[in-house]
């Protein structure tokens, strides 16, 4: 959805300064067409196209989580949840909230810092399970060297 | 490289000031950042719930806990989330319908829009308050199945029969994971179901405004769709929520 119409912004500077929403989201975004052309209508069956894939990849996730949970092994069963849930995530953020018709500048400022989460899952995790082998060899260890005495 | 378009262009510097270099309004680019916070914040509730699960040796099986519907007895793993996260979705794409009609100036399809939302949005809670109750009547709720003395039997019910047998089950590790398990459980969802709450309300009021022709008079409708990008993100939050406490 590109609504790059050709306004001369330099007419209104004095928006910028007094009322930015009405320059953005008013006079700049201001569409031709009404509700019912054909333009609208398309970005309207974009809308549902995407509930049709979110609501899919729901019902895809409970019957792999009702029915095949102990059937298919936990790690390749995680990693097709996290991938579903991040498809699902990606389509709410660039349809629904209109991120990917963003400025491809605006984009990035966005998504950007959330680069961040990566390190952060991975660190504690991968603390929580170190945790749970030390723990758990300690325990033995100590456990062996009280029946050897 | 820059400069020189820069300097050639007719048109005022990007960056240079007195224009939004991303062509949106300030006040649409702060909810953006509060929604990055809002992530973090959420990030570090289902992050410390995933380390605390790696800690354990056993943890409660999703399709043990969530396995009831109202007024049917019997064993439905799954099916009542199945259909909140329907009715969040549903609620999310009414939303986003209430956008479009804003951005053609459309009130009485931005009206019809927004109350099919603000009802999605109240069904969502009243499932939520359901599922407490229920997990309420089965003695859990924050800071449950603290007391060591607590009978292993009356936390069977939340395990597989592999987690049952497990050697470190009995000696302490099946309580204190049911332990962990609903004080993440109730202050995760707790924590969504106030942003849903909160939702509703700048709902409501967006909807009085619409029908008071407020935006109509402003000749834009920018708020709804603030509020908008506030909705989807909880809708966004769900599809986490879901996946980490009934999916995994």
């Amino acid at each position: 959805m590109a609504h790059e119409h050709h306004y001369d912004e330099t007419k209104y500077t004095h928006l910028y300064e007094g009322d930015q929403s009405k320059l953005y989201s008013g006079i700049m975004l201001e569409h031709h067409t009404d509700v019912a052309s054909p333009e609208s209508k398309t970005q309207v069956k974009r809308i549902w196209k995407v509930f049709w894939i979110l609501l899919v990849v729901t019902v895809v996730e409970v019957i792999l989580g009702m029915y095949f949970h102990h059937i298919i092994p936990k790690p390749i069963l995680a990693t097709a949840f996290l991938l579903m849930t991040v498809a699902k995530a990606a389509y709410i953020v660039s349809v629904f909230m209109h991120l990917g018709d963003e400025k491809k500048t605006f984009f990035w400022s966005v998504l950007m810092p959330l680069i961040l989460f990566i390190w952060f899952i991975l660190a504690f995790l991968a603390d929580g399970s170190f945790w749970l082998h030390m723990n758990t060899n300690e325990r033995a260890g100590v456990q062996t060297e009280v029946t050897t005495k | 490289m820059t400069q020189a378009s820069a300097t050639t262009a007719p048109e005022p510097k990007v960056w240079g000031g007195g224009r939004s270099p991303f062509k949106v309004s300030y006040g649409k680019i702060m909810m953006w950042f509060f929604l990055v916070s809002d992530a973090f914040t959420f990030g570090a509730f289902l992050i410390s719930y995933g380390t605390k699960r790696f800690f354990s040796h056993v943890w409660p099986d999703p399709n043990e806990v969530f396995h009831s519907f109202p007024f049917l007895n019997g064993h439905y793993p799954l099916l009542f989330v199945s259909l909140m996260t329907f009715i969040l979705i549903m609620s999310s794409v009414t939303m986003v319908l209430a956008v479009h009609a804003g951005h053609y100036n459309d009130r009485q399809g931005v009206i019809k829009w927004l109350l099919w939302t603000i009802i999605g949005g109240i069904c969502f809670l009243s499932c939520q308050a359901w599922e407490w109750t229920h997990l309420h009547h089965q003695n859990a709720w924050f800071g449950s199945f603290n007391d060591p003395n607590t009978p292993i039997e009356s936390i069977k019910q939340f395990f597989g029969p592999k987690a049952i047998e497990h050697a470190a089950f009995a000696g302490g590790a099946g309580l204190e994971a049911t332990n962990n398990f609903f004080n993440f459980f109730f202050t995760i969802t707790g924590f969504h179901g106030f942003h849903v709450t909160i939702g509703v309300i700048l709902l409501i009021i967006a909807l009085i405004n619409t029908i008071n022709g407020t935006y109509q008079r402003r000749g834009h409708y920018e708020m709804i769709e603030k509020i908008g990008l506030y909705w989807h993100f909880v809708d966004l939050v769900w599809v986490f929520v879901f996946t980490c406490f009934y999916l995994l």
